[in-house]
């Protein structure tokens, strides 16, 4: 049987309309940066390009960590986070807004480190944007991930003021995720002052002495 | 001549008065009758008679009854009427009834709407809307119809779940209705009566450490009864994940449990794990884990089990080499089809027939869907020599829906609808495949009456508000084994 493929017939006036709605509506639905970002022609990733499965493997221990991309802090100002972490012994912590258990994470994190840390310079990036489509579209995913990031501290009474946002695309192979290979957050990486991974922690932790 | 405003308004006022007295003499006007099935459009959608179509809308909070045979919604009943403030009815499925057009009960999940489709998971939006399962019914006895809450299912088990619900049939017929969520990763059975009781639970959970997924059993607290589960306890993630998400950060233990599907003809039923690619097959009459299907094409057939503990089946799930969507099966039971999706666009095909599931294996692919156009739901015709499947793709795609034919696994037929195509669900006399599109929330939206023999559309009715979901109210237990049980 041969294969027909009917096409949803439009006017030639709906369909110029449809185009218009439909970039204007691609650029509403998904931020610049979001966890899913918008592809120009609605391509899925194959496995090979995003890390040969589902579950990717973390940066491995003795690995240097990749922080080359972009990074906001929590005025929206774009920070080079390689920089913020160089010649620091570091604890880079991931986590998102939309998962309860890695924001429950953080301020667990920030009592140990500053009971316990000995010193170690904790950086907590946000690995996504939340929603703008009802306000304002792409160009309000950054001001509303900071939005979102202040009320964060603000809720999880954190000292710190190093919170960040770095957008990402899980589509992507370039995307941070799929770079540093996390699917589970909170992830943290220890690196030493050089950026080489010494330790990855996935999930929420029992932390305890000598952890970090 | 000329005439004042005045002496206009008086001839105007007299011809006025004399037109009423006109229709007042007329009997029709007084004779009116609300009979639909005798107007013109009729005739063109008398076909459809038989079937009423229940249409959730997604973004409108509301659900509707509707005859497509005249067509005319015969009911509609918006969820904020229960309290709900922005409520998004989501997935739906309908008992049986001899007569649809006198009164059907029905499920409805609901979600909160921080969701990726609104796009909008900040701080503002975090309490709105909410998790909830209704009993519904509707009745088209008297002179009005009308749609009714019969029992908030959450409410009475404590246990509120968002996504699929599917209704048993076969060995499973007349007893259960299963509902699932992926945010919360957990699946609950109850029985069908007005006041539900819970029969079983389950709630996954993976460890990436391990590579292990763990299915247990969950148990409501004796004293009470009931779950601790209401509104937003037990999320582990904020929305539910829209295709794709498998691959995003998200909790280390998330799997996104989507449904629960039933074999029509063998005591078993699915639990759908889409972020791990993998369907938890469940014996219904002990409610023990018996199987871990592995879909992907190069997966194994199956996972072994590691151990089983107390009440909880751990197998080991080394690697994945693709999310799956939807998975059910056909009509007759013969086969058991999964969407692999996102990493493979391929639709596993596994024989299902064999009373041990840990043998089912898998027969073939359904294949060549390239890498925008990903296998999503599942629709089942009576007779099962087709599979129906609904083609979702992100913009600027359309997506399709695709018509299979189960002895050479090949698709013989695709149609455009329209963007962002959902569900597919076959009338009661099996001559259409209905499904609806919603325009990515935005833009065109409606439903489609595919006639399967001609392959031709025959109708296409407006559905504004983003209808993600629908479903034929079947006509007997057995209708139900090609509505939303076997398959969502």
């Amino acid at each position: 049987m041969q294969i027909r493929a009917a096409t949803h017939r439009m006017s030639g006036r709906i369909k110029s309309t449809y185009a218009v709605m439909s970039l204007a509506g691609g650029l509403a639905f998904l931020p610049a940066g979001s966890v899913l970002a918008d592809s120009v022609d609605g391509t899925f990733p194959t496995a090979e390009q995003v890390g040969g499965e589902v579950y990717v493997e973390p940066v491995a221990v003795g690995k240097k960590l990749p922080l080359d991309f972009d990074t906001y802090d929590l005025n929206g100002n774009k920070v080079d986070l390689a920089k913020l972490v160089s010649g620091k012994r570091s604890m880079v912590v991931f986590f998102i807004s939309a998962v309860p258990v890695s924001v429950a994470e953080l301020p667990k994190i920030e009592d140990f480190v500053r009971a316990d840390g000995k010193g170690i310079n904790v950086v907590y990036v946000n690995a996504d944007t939340v929603g703008s489509a009802l306000q304002g579209g792409p160009k309000a995913a950054i001001p509303n991930t900071v939005k979102t990031m202040h009320v964060i501290k603000k809720e999880k009474n954190l000292r710190t003021t190093q919170l960040y946002v770095a957008p990402n695309d899980a589509l992507s192979g370039e995307g941070v995720s799929n770079r540093l290979g996390f699917r589970g957050l909170p992830t943290s990486f220890v690196i030493s002052a050089t950026g080489v991974v010494e330790k990855v922690f996935v999930g929420p932790q029992n932390w305890k002495s000598g952890d970090i | 001549m000329s005439i004042n405003r005045r002496q206009f308004m008086k001839g105007a006022l007299t011809a006025g008065m004399a037109g009423t007295a006109t229709m007042l003499g007329s009997s029709n006007a007084f004779a009116a009758v609300h009979d639909p099935v005798g107007e013109a459009q009729a005739d063109l959608f008398r076909k459809f008679k038989g079937n009423v179509i229940l249409l959730p809308s997604k973004y409108g909070g509301y659900v509707q009854a509707m005859d497509p045979s005249v067509p005319e919604t015969l009911a509609w009943y918006p969820y904020g009427l229960y309290g709900i403030d922005m409520p998004i009815p989501h997935h739906i499925a309908a008992m049986p009834s001899a007569d649809p057009y006198k009164g059907f009960d029905f499920y409805q999940t609901m979600q909160p709407p921080a969701a990726p489709y609104v796009n909008e998971n900040s701080p503002e939006w975090r309490n709105r809307g909410d998790f909830k399962m209704f009993k519904m019914r509707y009745d088209g006895s008297g002179k009005q119809n009308s749609i009714t809450v019969v029992n908030d299912i959450s409410a009475t088990t404590g246990m509120a779940l968002g996504v699929h619900v599917s209704i048993g049939v076969g060995e499973n017929a007349n007893k259960y209705v299963a509902f699932a969520d992926g945010q919360k990763d957990m699946v609950l059975i109850t029985t069908i009566d007005d006041n539900p009781k819970i029969v079983k639970a389950f709630r996954a959970d993976y460890d990436p450490i391990a590579r292990q997924l763990n299915v247990s059993q969950v148990f409501p607290d004796a004293t009470t009864g009931k779950f601790d589960y209401i509104g937003r306890k037990g999320m582990k993630t904020s929305h539910e994940a829209m295709l794709g998400e498998e691959l995003m950060p998200a909790d280390p233990t998330a799997v996104f449990v989507d449904a629960f599907t039933w074999h029509p003809t063998l005591p078993f039923g699915a639990i759908l794990i889409r972020r791990l690619g993998c369907c938890a097959i469940v014996d219904t009459r002990t409610w023990e884990v018996v199987a871990l299907l592995s879909t992907a094409k190069g997966a194994p057939d199956n996972f072994p089990l590691v151990k089983q503990s107390g009440f909880t089946w751990t197998f080991a799930v080394p690697s994945v080499l693709t999310p799956l969507h939807e998975a059910g099966f056909i009509t007759s039971g013969e086969y058991f089809l999964a969407c692999n999706n996102v990493l493979q666009n391929n639709i596993a095909v596994y024989r299902s027939t064999n009373e041990d599931p840990t043998k089912w294996k898998k027969e073939n692919f359904v294949e060549g869907f390239g890498t925008k156009f990903l296998p999503l739901h599942m629709g089942n015709v009576p007779d099962s020599r087709f599979a129906y499947f609904t083609m979702w793709a992100r913009k600027p795609n359309n997506g399709y829906i695709c018509k299979v034919d189960t002895k050479t696994w090949k698709v013989t037929a695709k149609w455009d609808t329209g963007p962002d195509p959902h569900t597919c669900d076959c009338t009661v006399d099996g001559k259409y495949m209905t499904t609806v599109y919603s325009g990515h929330q935005a833009g065109q939206s409606g439903i489609v009456f595919i006639n399967i023999e001609s392959d031709k559309i025959e109708a296409r009715l407006p559905c504004p508000g983003g209808m993600h979901d629908h479903v034929v109210v079947p006509e007997s237990w057995e209708g139900l084994k090609y509505s939303r049980s076997t398959s969502v």
